[in-house]
């Protein structure tokens, strides 16, 4: 019998806690001023006393780096920068080791225009099948209506390259040209990159901007059925490599759209939740619940063995792509009053400046975030309460390095602090003087003990992956309450969203009896009657309870 | 050849593995004085109770050089007995002292329950004393009439007999696990094909803790799964086997194993309340009052010894409230010294939480429970030393409900360890 939760269970990734880690900003073991595989490895015991377990590694390929990695310019090595093939084995072997799942990226939207692919393909006839890697025309006319995806950096989805005479279609950045999927020697090529990374072991893929694999003339060329095809065919390539192994879509669209992503259990086990991020912040600001459950209760259903990804935050900006235009506006107005903190659409800041550094928010945040249907991802550095950089251009602001010590360079490099790959955070509020691996780790009542210990109440409950929720409806509009239902496990959640003290009557009449118990303490409460239950919340205060039955 | 002392035995002359009933398996190290009592117990039990070739005998020696396996030889005829391979040497990190390759010999024997299709096992250690050829049927009938998965016997035992096992490895097991097996760390147990099938596939077989801990983890793995328990009153257990441990290491290795389950089933035990009572065959045999070589006096020495030397050990994984209560202790004398069981219980659950979250190196951390178990031991007999066999049980009772009622402080701690009380 393989006990769900466990790193047996072939749906492991239905009660995993994700940490998404960069590997050039985490450690740097070789002291060169940039992270590395050795120094990833050297930091698992961290990773593993955290609880995660499972680390998302971002794009470690070699690229030329002006998407952060995701312009890559050889699918099947290691950058250089990051270390060898050896030290990634090694690397995985030790997290595996210590039961820790490792899922890398599939960047096959595009490739960098460094690729061997595109420079073959720049050079081949046109019509040859090598040119025919890539998506090119003659004018900038086709799949004319588009949208932009970086309108901040693009004025169009075709640029002209000189060598081929020809124009070649980028959804992203100008220097990351598409791959075409109508051509089956593509499909050969990324199927077997695919195989390439599962010999060695990973445990999984994300697959980066799915939805604008394949493109038709005259649509949106986003979430075409040719594109679920190719899902449908990578899926099939990874289950016929045996049991266990991921795929987690990255769809930044709305719920409805995303879920096609799933298939009938025959695409992606997993897929990003991006609706649901925003509206948090926007819930906890508004003091008011109806976005959160409006996020929720729109969610479609999902195949059984397919599973939501939650976030706060990430690698790129807090994106405003899936809200409505007024959402946006009120966004931008609540948490970037600088507008040096927008790009695209969205906010470049990291968790706890967007909530101004107050812990009690940060936790409340993590708190629904444990606590909603789906698994959790946390981005390095959120655990200690890193801050950012709005001023480094780009998305780098959210990527300096992770803050262990409040040594030279945070503890990061030895490097002398010129070589760094990026400045670290050195302000007074959130420079790693202050936060730190180090100094949280010695201060009990620190943000990341209390998230080593949530993370590891929320592993002893798979309700939270696997279970139902049913939102309650108290008078107060103030407080979310939520019952997580699954097998013999009934959780109630209760969540202050405003800054003061706030009462709460739950209409709990159908569990008359039933005793809860609070599950941080382990404390009984009194039993649930006929009456309202009646709570009072602190500020941004929230409960989670296990509700025991009568007489158990 | 000595006799098998059956005239149609039931053992299969061929002995490979073929489909049985019922596999029975010996183990043993460095048992030779013992073995062919124990041998001929079996052969004789199996014979009456079943037919020709239903059972199949092994032996699951883990490196005997005394010349067991030839003991045996002389009571087994050749063909019927299966000899499993020993595993060599023992890896561990922790001194070890006893029998170092029973986890894997268990393993063997599980593995062939599988391969033969058995539908039950009865393991028997071969340094057991006191065996008769009942214990075949009484620990494999429950299990063969589909009554029960995981067979343990109940031996009957003085209040100096098993101690660490009323006092600790019972209460505890019972309180987490919710079920009251009185001796879960037994040697000689039943086990259904189901069980055996779930239990090679836990990750019990090769951690540190796997040599000394494998029979209770065999057990914490029946209970925590559901599967269904039965007790079996076997009457008095002696061994052959002269203690090779002081008590600090017994209580290290045993304790240890205890405390590396609770890891394992920590998503099951937080889950459980109260505890339910397993369903006994047979009557109990009570034993009268009797006098132990046991001096009260001399442990509670040992006590105030520890508690001068370890006081600053046990902070780190004792809370102050209970390090205040401790030197109390120490300063009442001996003919009024009692351990409250509430403050025993949460002695043992500190212990736990220090084990689980690894405040000092595990060895160090259960050698220091040395004196405090000895202090808890020295009560017990100075309350009912002397005293026949239902005033112990009522006694151990009154314990393990401070065990069950002390839990939530348990769970409490375990989902937030910074606090205390």
């Amino acid at each position: 019998m393989r006990r769900a939760g466990t790193s047996h269970d072939p749906r492991w990734y239905k009660d995993a806690v994700i940490y998404e880690v960069p590997v050039k900003s985490f450690y740097d073991g070789n002291g060169d001023g940039i992270g590395d595989f050795i120094g990833l490895e050297q930091k698992l015991d961290y990773l593993q006393k955290l609880g995660v377990t499972c680390l998302w590694v971002l794009p470690f390929f070699p690229s030329p780096l002006r998407d952060d990695g995701y312009d890559i310019a050889d699918y099947c090595t290691i950058n250089p920068s990051y270390g060898t093939i050896e030290d990634f084995k090694r690397f995985l072997k030790a997290a595996h080791d210590r039961g820790l799942k490792v899922i890398g990226e599939l960047v096959v939207n595009h490739t960098s225009d460094q690729h061997p692919w595109f420079q073959r393909a720049r050079h081949a006839p046109p019509g040859s099948p090598e040119r025919d890697y890539y998506v090119w025309s003659d004018t900038e006319e086709l799949y004319q209506g588009v949208r932009i995806i970086f309108v901040d950096t693009e004025r169009s989805n075709w640029t002209w390259d000189p060598v081929a005479k020809a124009y070649y279609y980028h959804r992203f950045f100008h220097h990351q040209p598409d791959l075409n999927f109508d051509n089956p020697a593509v499909m050969k090529e990324i199927l077997s990159v695919l195989d390439y990374w599962l010999d060695m072991g990973v445990d999984g893929f994300r697959l980066d901007a799915v939805p604008y694999l394949v493109k038709r003339d005259g649509t949106s060329c986003e979430n075409l059925p040719e594109t679920h095809a190719v899902i449908k065919a990578i899926r099939a390539h990874v289950d016929l490599r045996g049991p266990g192994k991921m795929l987690l879509a990255e769809a930044n669209q709305l719920p409805v759209d995303v879920r096609e992503y799933f298939g009938d259990g025959d695409e992606c086990h997993m897929a990003y939740h991006f609706p649901v991020m925003p509206r948090l912040f926007m819930g906890i600001h508004l003091e008011d619940r109806q976005p959160i459950v409006d996020a929720i209760e729109q969610t479609p259903p999902i195949p059984e063995s397919c599973q939501w990804a939650l976030f706060l935050r990430n690698h790129d900006e807090l994106t405003l792509e899936m809200v409505t235009d007024e959402e946006r506006d009120y966004m931008y107005l609540a948490y970037s009053q600088d507008p040096q903190a927008r790009i695209n659409a969205g906010i470049r800041r990291r968790l706890a400046p967007l909530v101004g550094n107050d812990r009690r928010q940060i936790e409340l945040l993590h708190g629904l975030l444990f606590s909603f249907p789906g698994t959790p991802i946390v981005y390095y550095g959120d655990e200690i309460g890193m801050g950012d950089n709005v001023y480094l251009g780009d998305r780098n602001g959210v990527r300096t390095p992770m803050q262990w010590t409040s040594d030279r360079n945070g503890g990061f490099s030895r490097a002398d602090p010129a070589r760094l790959y990026s400045p670290l955070i050195m302000d007074h509020v959130y420079g790693y003087q202050s936060v730190n691996v180090e100094a949280e780790e010695s201060d009990t009542a620190s943000l990341l003990y209390w998230m080593r210990n949530m993370i590891r109440l929320r592993r002893l409950f798979t309700v939270f992956g696997r279970g139902t929720i049913e939102f309650l409806a108290p008078s107060n509009r103030r407080v979310l309450a939520y019952l997580r239902r699954c097998k013999d496990d009934l959780i109630l959640c209760v969540a202050n969203l405003a800054g003061s003290v706030q009462p709460a009557e739950l209409d709990l009449g159908a569990l008359n009896g039933y005793v809860p118990v609070e599950m941080l303490g382990y404390t009984e409460f009194p039993a649930i009657g006929e009456l309202p239950y009646f709570l009072t919340l602190g500020p941004y205060g929230f409960y989670w309870f296990e509700l025991q039955r009568p007489g158990a | 050849m000595a006799s098998t002392g059956s005239s149609s035995s039931a053992l299969e002359p061929d002995a490979s593995l073929r489909p049985a009933d019922l596999v029975v398996a010996v183990t043993s190290h460095n048992d030779a004085r013992s073995i062919g009592a124990v041998a001929r117990a079996i052969v004789e039990g199996a014979g009456r109770s079943f037919e020709s070739g239903a059972v199949r005998l092994l032996h699951a020696d883990t490196g005997s050089t005394d010349g067991t396996r030839e003991a045996l030889r002389e009571v087994i005829p050749a063909g019927s007995l299966v000899e499993l391979p020993h595993q060599g040497g023992f890896g561990g990190g922790m001194p070890y002292h006893g029998d170092p390759g029973r986890a894997h010999a268990l393993r063997q024997v599980l593995r062939v329950v599988q391969e033969t299709s058995a539908r039950a096992c009865v393991v028997v250690d071969a340094a057991v004393q006191g065996i008769t050829p009942e214990w075949v049927d009484q620990l494999a009938g429950p299990v063969l009439q589909g009554r029960a998965d995981y067979v343990a016997p109940y031996f009957s035992r003085h209040a100096w007999e098993g101690a660490l096992t009323r006092g600790i490895v019972y209460p505890f097991f019972r309180a987490l696990y919710g079920v009251r097996l009185r001796q879960p760390a037994a040697r000689e147990f039943g086990c259904s094909a189901r069980l055996a099938a779930h239990v090679l596939e836990q990750d019990i077989w090769e951690g540190e803790r796997s040599p000394a801990g494998v029979d209770l983890s065999l057990a914490a793995a029946a209970v925590c799964a559901d599967f269904r328990v039965h007790e079996v009153a076997l009457g008095a257990r002696g061994t052959a086997r002269a203690a090779q441990a002081d008590l600090g290491t017994t209580i290290a290795q045993v304790v240890g194993a205890l405390f590396a389950d609770v890891e394992r089933h920590v998503e099951v035990w937080q889950r459980i309340r109260g505890s339910t009572v397993v369903a006994v065959s047979g009557t109990p045999a009570a034993l009268g009052a009797a006098t132990s070589g046991v001096d009260p006096a001399a442990l509670v020495e040992s006590f105030r010894l520890g508690y001068r030397e370890l006081r600053e050990i046990w902070a780190r994984a004792l809370p102050p409230r209970v390090i205040v209560e401790l030197r109390k202790l120490a300063d009442t004398p001996a003919a009024a010294f009692r351990f409250d069981d509430r403050l025993w219980a949460g002695i043992v659950y500190d212990f736990a939480l220090a084990f689980a979250f690894r405040v000092m190196p595990h060895d160090h951390l259960l050698r220091s429970l040395t004196p405090l178990y000895s202090a808890w031991l020295a009560s017990l007999l100075l309350q009912v030393g002397h005293a026949a066999s239902a005033d112990l049980d009522a006694r151990v009772e009154q314990v393990c409900q401070a065990f069950e009622g002390e839990k939530r402080y348990l769970i409490s701690r375990w989902r937030w360890p910074e606090r205390r009380r």
